[in-house]
């Protein structure tokens, strides 16, 4: 007993710097953004701002932009999160495969690099790649002989042409997930499936995904969060267009808090919060409840 | 008794004179870069001579950060002693903040400011207020690149037809000669309502009209048929000439200078400001710069004047008194030389011009026909909401351009006008 309030103050102990941490730069700010997000623009940064109740959410909310902006967000999101998701998957698969021979290093670094090169320089270079007049992108379609792709410059293809930016960018984390997750999985049981007959689409959807489920739902939850939040790429690519084509929640804000509506500006990134929130909690309970 | 007056006064003395000599840093954010660091630099030099132990702390961002970093510190009481920009972007952060000093007894105390016009003086006035010293006026010309127009056989262009032509040779008989169809006709800008609108007012009003959307009396002018040309002409340029690289739409001020700056386009604006860098760098004096397209034989086309450029003093400056005073010395000639030899502009007609480049020259002594700004925001509030809405619609009709561009017009126009009815009614 004695024993473990011991092991129960050492680990407070260490847990203590990381929670002071979380409070003072995830919660506090937080914190702040609602009662900003309560506050009229013109005061919200002053000492004594004027609060207005719920004025700024009732704006937004009233908004057709937002409302089209939100629900931008969420079918990219969904687009998202299943592309890169399913992708990863697949590559996972593949690379845990034994049609990879000697490449398979090769191709865990191809998928892998772009996670750690900076977004920032990534997505210069794709909107290079994309360019209408000098990309490289329809330089190699014409040389095929194929149609061009009008890529961020329409926008029908704009938020196409971003997932597949963010797709380069991401993957690669959602695959080193399911490679440690498949690395866990016990062999034997897809031995034993194959030799019980099984064909590969059985042994990978009655023995394989069974046992990637802890990686699906890390990666499912992580790339919610993840592009439900898409901005980077928007400021870099396509600043919201064209005509309006990626203009999503995170830079619908932005916009706001940049022309000093900081009250619907934090509005707007409070509502986005609380789908966050909600959706990734719900994600976690439907994979709980399908775990049990 | 007397001795420890004495001793008194004297440590008072002391301290006084040790106030009076402290040494005070002013602080002024900008937007003009390099040059406009070295504007404030040299002008503080000079302010200093009579204003010992003073210096200044120049902070130059970028136009598009400017604006948010200005309004939060204004607003969380960390604000600069001092800010300088375009006159609508301070209209902007007085509206945000509620603290921009009124410098009307500030230019008062100006000696000798009769060449502010009273439409300089307008353009510096909001609400009543003198939000800004206007110490710049913003010349807008119309820039091409000269060895282009030597390898079509074309000169600068004077009508839109001259244009036109001209920017389709820039587009097909390959200019730059690399062997490439990578060069365009003009580079603009479309990412977002002011990108957009700014560049339409430069061709609105460099053709010799008046108002862009709406007229001091609240009356929408986009479907008036002068207007509706000059509209459709410029929507044109996007959506069926493609006379601008396909990605223009994705523009802000950084992606059109690269265009400028990469030799991609032929066309382009010139500000009184890009002339040093481009007769140095980047261009190496490979443009020429005049009037706006002229449309119409009976209206003579111009250079757009966009304003003035000044300084503004925050309430809570830290250092109030003396931010007014160097606003002030602004005006003054030396510090005005100053700022014509760095920036290339300045309000005062008394400079010396020998020393300035010969573009910089056009534009110090402008033998070209000058039009102003309207500036709506000065007397329509909610101006900016206005054209908000405008920007969407001319945004969604170049995404997808309509059959007939003047029943568009006409249609935009009739919404326009339910918006702005709209806006006005609503309380301040």
């Amino acid at each position: 007993m004695t024993l473990l309030r011991h092991q129960d103050r050492v680990f407070y102990l260490f847990a203590a710097p990381f929670a002071a941490l979380t409070l003072v730069f995830g919660l506090w700010p937080i914190l702040l953004s609602i009662k900003v997000s309560l506050s009229e623009s013109t005061t919200a940064l002053a000492r004594a701002p004027r609060f207005v109740g719920w004025e700024n959410y009732a704006t937004i909310l009233a908004d057709p932009l937002f409302a089209a902006s939100l629900a931008r967000t969420l079918i990219y999101t969904a687009l998202a999160v299943a592309v890169n998701v399913g992708f990863a998957l697949a590559y996972a698969l593949l690379l845990n495969s034994d049609v990879i021979g000697r490449g398979r290093t090769f191709f865990k670094l191809a998928v892998f690099l772009p996670v750690v090169t900076p977004d920032l320089a990534g997505y210069v270079v794709w909107r290079w790649l994309y360019d209408q007049s000098f990309g490289a992108l329809n330089a190699g379609l014409a040389l095929l002989h194929l149609p061009g792709f009008g890529g961020i410059a329409s926008p029908a293809t704009a938020m196409l042409a971003v997932l597949i930016a963010e797709l380069w960018h991401h993957a690669g984390f959602y695959v080193v997930i399911f490679l440690a997750n498949l690395a866990l999985c016990d062999k034997a049981l897809a031995e034993a499936a194959a030799i019980d007959g099984a064909s590969a689409w059985q042994r990978l959807r009655y023995v394989i995904l069974p046992q990637l489920r802890p990686a699906i739902l890390i990666n499912l939850i992580y790339a919610l969060i993840q592009f439900l939040k898409t901005f980077t790429v928007v400021v870099v690519m396509t600043k919201g267009g064209p005509n309006g084509a990626t203009n999503f929640v995170s830079y619908f804000a932005y916009r706001l808090f940049d022309q000093g509506e900081y009250g619907q500006a934090t509005a707007a990134g409070t509502i986005l919060f609380a789908i966050v929130i909600g959706i990734s909690a719900l994600a976690y309970g439907l994979a709980k409840r399908g775990q049990a | 008794m007397g001795g420890t007056t004495i001793r008194l006064l004297l440590a008072v003395g002391m301290l006084l004179l040790g106030g009076g000599a402290r040494a005070q840093q002013l602080s002024i954010w900008h937007d003009l870069g390099d040059n406009g660091t070295k504007w404030f630099n040299e002008a503080m030099e000079d302010f200093a001579r009579t204003h010992p132990g003073v210096s200044i702390k120049p902070v130059s961002y970028p136009t598009d950060q400017w604006f948010g970093r200005v309004t939060a510190a204004i607003n969380t009481d960390t604000a600069p002693d001092l800010i300088y920009n375009n006159y609508e972007r301070v209209i902007r952060i007085a509206t945000q903040t509620g603290k921009i000093m009124d410098l009307k007894a500030a230019l008062a105390g100006v000696p000798d400011h009769g060449y502010l016009s009273d439409d300089d003086l307008r353009v510096a006035t909001y609400r009543g207020s003198m939000i800004i010293l206007p110490i710049q006026r913003v010349q807008m010309a119309f820039g091409a690149r000269k060895s282009w127009m030597a390898k079509v056989g074309e000169g600068f262009p004077v009508t839109w037809e001259d244009t036109k032509r001209t920017a389709r040779k820039f587009q097909d008989n390959d200019p730059d000669g690399n062997g490439k169809p990578d060069t365009f006709g003009f580079a603009l800008q479309a990412s977002n309502a002011r990108s957009l609108i700014h560049m339409l007012d430069l061709f609105v009003f460099g053709s010799g009209l008046k108002h862009t959307v709406i007229d001091p009396d609240g009356k929408i002018v986009i479907d008036e048929p002068r207007h509706a040309q000059v509209l459709e002409a410029f929507l044109r340029i996007f959506a069926n000439d493609k006379l601008v690289p396909p990605d223009t739409v994705n523009y802000a001020f950084n992606e059109m200078y690269q265009v400028i700056e990469g030799g991609r386009a032929g066309f382009f604006r010139v500000g009184d400001w890009n002339v040093n860098k481009w007769t140095k760098q980047a261009i190496e004096g490979d443009f020429v710069a005049g009037p706006w397209p002229k449309f119409f034989p009976d209206l003579p086309n111009a250079v757009v004047i966009g304003g003035m450029r000044g300084v503004a003093v925050p309430e809570n400056s830290p250092n109030k008194a003396l931010a007014v005073q160097f606003a002030q010395f602004l005006l003054s000639k030396p510090a005005q030389q100053i700022s014509l030899n760095t920036v290339g502009s300045a309000v005062r007609k008394d400079l010396d011009t020998s020393a300035l480049v010969e573009q910089s020259k056009r534009f110090a002594n402008p033998e070209w026909n000058l039009v102003a700004y309207d500036f709506p925001e000065s007397i329509h509030p909610w101006y900016s909401q206005l054209e908000e809405a405008y920007y969407r619609k001319l945004m969604a009709a170049i995404a997808s351009p309509p059959a007939d561009w003047q029943a568009f017009i006409k249609q935009t126009a009739e919404e326009m006008r339910a918006t702005a009815k709209t806006l006005a009614a609503k309380p301040n």
